[in-house]
């Protein structure tokens, strides 16, 4: 609130410093807009981790839209503003659907090879768009609109009333980050796989971060429009993209500030520097090329992190811990070993070209049943955890879950019908802190899309979420980043994670890898709990642990069921010895 | 010959992708600066062979000097991949404005070399110009050269080992440190070996690079990112059917390569040739 009360003030009191003439007002408004411009960007930048390149279309369609309502029709500024982002927004979903199957450099590339379908549609619509010399003669000064009217007075109220309406647009979308919709954006960024395991449609929520960012992007080009009371062809050339990605990473990405600051940087390169240096984009490039390589967290980040330095991290001593598996699960799972047919697999098999992973398994397992997947390395165990989660799509047979077909459905659907899992390789949040790895996982059971109010308001998912990391003994470190935390604690996490989703079907993979011998026991005699609540499906390489805790075990061998039965009974399995034992 | 020319600039970037993970946009660059190499090696000595020889060299440099002195930085920090294309988005603001500086903002002329002017032969309605054929002849040459270089050297089987696991390929023993360095410079001295054939077609100017560049992006979306025989068919592709609508109607051949980019990315997310699974979903 307080950063808001003296963005507001600055805002207000800006044009003092100004000295009020028109000249330097008017630089003060493109250096708003293009803030806004930059923050619309860094909405799917630095905080859903999508990389864009594309923008100009956005910024340009906007830009357009506008000047030729205004232009041609006449219309009310207030609408064609409106309009404007509108376009922005249709645009950015048109590009979405192309590029979202892909992803990283690849979807860079594309976006900016998409975007100058738009540019070249200006520039040979001339009779609409002004082609190369762009669209002048905007009547806004004339318009007899109330918007219009206080327009046309002085530069200074039309600074106020452009300011006013991108101080609008900062509150909504610094709203828009904080509620669940952006916390399950800033979660995608942080691990993709791991939100999509959580139950997130990630690819949809990386359409509704390009459209939340084509519709700002709409509107800082529409009010573009309106300072420059022109629309250059430049608007919606691809190095418009390159300059709105220059001034966010000047800035710094993910901060609310950044944008603005970076946007005044480039400006004032660009009118001051220009004015002593003839090729003043040599100095902006190698500018741009040094931030890359040492302050990748711009100056607004740098400067933010080099305030934080002073803040102790809180220390602890309190040890990760399981205790009291009974209160994490929801009840109503268990039962031992005597329930129904909860998953079934038949005939499944998944091939990569020549290797068949996965052949023809035919698995059940029993509501409350605690079963172990063993097998030499190559079995192909990870493979068959990836086919139940929707990981994989199998290359044949079928996977029945509550008696449903659920085959070839993707990991965030086969999460959110019940199924959770943990990895082999630790697979968290990293970036988010430890108390929202478990958070999100929660809040994926309440809401996903979700873009209005306060995400650390929702009661339910924080004591949820708070259980969990009690229970594991992480509560203490809950400040800490996921990263930050000793391997073994990495590993609870994954599994808080993991129950935070309320799972009725828990597949762990190889839970116990990397564990110290203490870790290991405390583990095993968990997840024995933990069994009787909820049906467990565990990959494991330590025996000890197998056999101590199983209601029954699975051998798989080259891809296939090479025994299934109690432990006693594949402890004297022939087949099994001859595999393990080599004789 | 437009195809020919996007195959040996898409190749460089795609086998840079396809081993580095990194979609090189300083590209166009090298083959602006190849351009620019070839003009001043003939404006200082006269011999248009000296330039297809010189260029190539010269721009190899450079691009390991890029490679060594700013990408090395970034490999294995977080997000390398992104800040790939950073830094060499911003290379490729910063050096046509070097260049720019250096030899002046109008472009440079460039003249056809005196051997192959003129007509050859007649084929139909339309004249055969010699340079036209010499620029067919020479990549005919080059690719099979190129892939042989691929395919059958030490080098060629260390790069492919890598593209497939880099890490593997590491803990052999083998330098990959060198090994992309090498690669990198490789791609920039096609890239200028293309700048240099293109110039007498074309004005040398600081921008041509980045018209060139995009239209590599759209070839390597349709051939397949990482392929060899991708790069070639879908330059020749794009490069046909742009010098096709172009006879027929101009404004039309730079959407019509647009549509069949978004036509391919709909049916065939990979390309034509694409591996499977290369960044995909």
């Amino acid at each position: 609130m307080k950063g808001l009360a003296v963005a507001a003030l600055v805002l207000a009191t800006a044009p003092l410093y100004a000295d009020y003439t028109p000249f330097y007002l008017g630089l003060l408004t493109e250096v708003l807009v293009f803030g806004l411009f930059a923050l619309a960007y860094d909405v799917l930048l630095g905080h859903t981790g999508v990389l864009s390149l594309g923008h100009s279309a956005f910024v340009g369609v906007a830009a357009y839209t506008t000047g030729i309502l205004l232009a041609r029709y006449r219309a009310p500024v207030e609408l064609s503003v409106l309009a404007g982002a509108v376009g922005g927004l249709v645009t950015a979903l048109i590009l979405g659907v192309f590029v979202l199957r892909k992803r990283g450099v690849y979807l860079a590339m594309l976006t900016l090879a998409l975007s100058q379908v738009f540019y070249y549609v200006v520039l040979m619509w001339t009779p609409v768009t002004g082609g190369t010399d762009g669209l002048g003669n905007l009547p806004i000064l004339y318009l007899s609109q109330p918007l219009g009217l206080r327009l046309s007075k002085r530069p200074i109220t039309r600074y106020y009333v452009i300011a006013a309406v991108i101080f609008l647009a900062m509150l909504a979308i610094r709203h828009l980050l904080r509620s669940p919709l952006g916390r399950v954006m800033r979660a995608v960024k942080a691990n993709e796989t791991r939100a999509a395991a959580c139950g997130y449609d990630t690819r949809r929520v990386r359409l509704v971060a390009f459209a939340i960012s084509g519709l700002f992007s709409g509107l800082a080009g529409a009010l573009l429009t309106l300072v420059l009371e022109f629309v250059p062809i430049e608007n919606i050339h691809w190095q418009m993209s390159g300059t709105v990605l220059i001034m966010t990473l000047f800035g710094g990405t993910g901060t609310l500030l950044g944008p603005f600051v970076g946007a005044g940087v480039f400006i004032w390169m660009r009118d001051f520097l220009s004015k002593h240096l003839e090729y003043w984009e040599v100095f902006v490039g190698s500018a741009f090329v040094l931030i890359v390589l040492f302050f990748p967290e711009g100056i607004v980040g740098t400067l933010a992190r080099l305030a934080a330095r002073r803040r102790a991290v809180p220390e602890s001593d309190a040890e990760a811990r399981p205790v009291e598996p009974e209160q994490l699960v929801a009840p109503g799972g268990g039962g031992n070993g005597a329930g129904a047919t909860l998953l079934e697999s038949r005939g499944l098999t998944k091939s990569f070209g020549g290797l068949t992973a996965v052949n023809r398994v035919d698995f059940q397992v029993r509501t409350g049943e605690l079963r172990s997947v063993i097998g030499p390395n190559g079995a192909g165990k990870t493979t068959f955890f990836n086919l139940l989660t929707g990981v994989l799509p199998p290359s044949g047979g079928r996977i029945l879950f509550k008696g449903a077909d659920i085959t070839g459905l993707p990991a965030h659907a086969v999460s959110r019908l019940g199924i959770a899992r943990s990895y082999q390789v630790t697979n968290i949040f990293g970036d988010l802190s430890v108390f929202e790895n478990v958070r999100i996982a929660a809040q994926s059971r309440v809401t996903h899309y979700r873009f209005w109010g306060n995400a650390d308001h929702l009661a339910a998912v924080n004591a949820r979420a708070e259980e969990i990391l009690r229970h594991l003994g992480l509560w203490a470190k809950r400040h800490l980043r996921g990263a930050e935390l000793s391997h073994g604690e990495q590993r609870y996490l994954e599994i808080g994670i993991a129950l935070a989703t309320d799972p009725d079907f828990l597949l762990l993979d190889e839970p116990t890898a990397g564990m110290s011998p203490d870790e290991t026991q405390r583990t095993a005699t968990f997840v024995r709990r933990l069994a009787g609540h909820v049906t467990i499906v565990v990959v494991e390489h330590d025996m000890d642990v197998v056999m101590g805790i199983s209601d029954r075990i699975t051998v798989l061998n080259y891809g296939e069921v090479l025994a299934e039965g109690t432990p006693a009974e594949i402890r004297e399995n022939a087949d099994v010895r001859r595999v393990y034992l080599k004789d | 010959m437009n195809g020919c020319i996007l195959i040996l600039v898409a190749l460089g970037l795609s086998i840079v992708f396809g081993l580095m993970g990194i979609i090189n946009f300083a590209h166009g660059i090298f083959y602006m600066l190849g351009a620019y190499a070839g003009w001043l090696t003939v404006h200082l000595t006269g011999s248009f062979w000296l330039a297809l020889l010189v260029a190539p060299l010269a721009v190899g440099v450079v691009g390991a000097g890029v490679e060594r002195g700013v990408l090395k930085r970034i490999y294995g920090t977080a997000n390398a991949n992104f800040a790939g294309v950073l830094v060499t988005y911003g290379l490729a603001i910063l050096i046509p404005d070097l260049v720019r500086m250096t030899f002046g903002r109008p472009g440079k002329p460039f003249a056809v070399p005196k051997a192959l002017t003129g007509s050859l032969f007649q084929l139909g309605a339309t004249e055969v110009h010699g340079y036209r054929v010499f620029i067919l002849l020479v990549t005919a040459l080059l690719l099979p050269a190129l892939w042989l270089l691929l395919n059958k050297t030490n080098l060629g089987l260390v790069i492919r080992a890598g593209t497939s696991d880099n890490l593997m390929v590491q803990l052999l023993g083998i330098n990959v440190a060198r090994t992309w360095t090498i690669t990198y410079a490789l791609g920039a001295a096609l890239a200028a070996f293309a700048g240099v054939i293109t110039a007498p077609l074309v004005a040398v100017a600081p921008e041509m690079g980045g018209l060139v560049l995009i239209e590599c992006f759209i070839v390597t979306v349709v051939g397949g990112m990482g392929s060899f025989v991708g790069a070639v068919a879908g330059g020749l592709l794009i490069g046909e059917t742009l010098a096709l609508t172009g006879m027929l109607y101009d404004v039309f051949a730079d959407v019509v390569i647009y549509l069949m980019m978004a036509f391919v990315l709909l049916v065939r997310p990979r390309g034509l040739f694409g591996q499977e699974g290369m960044s995909e979903e």
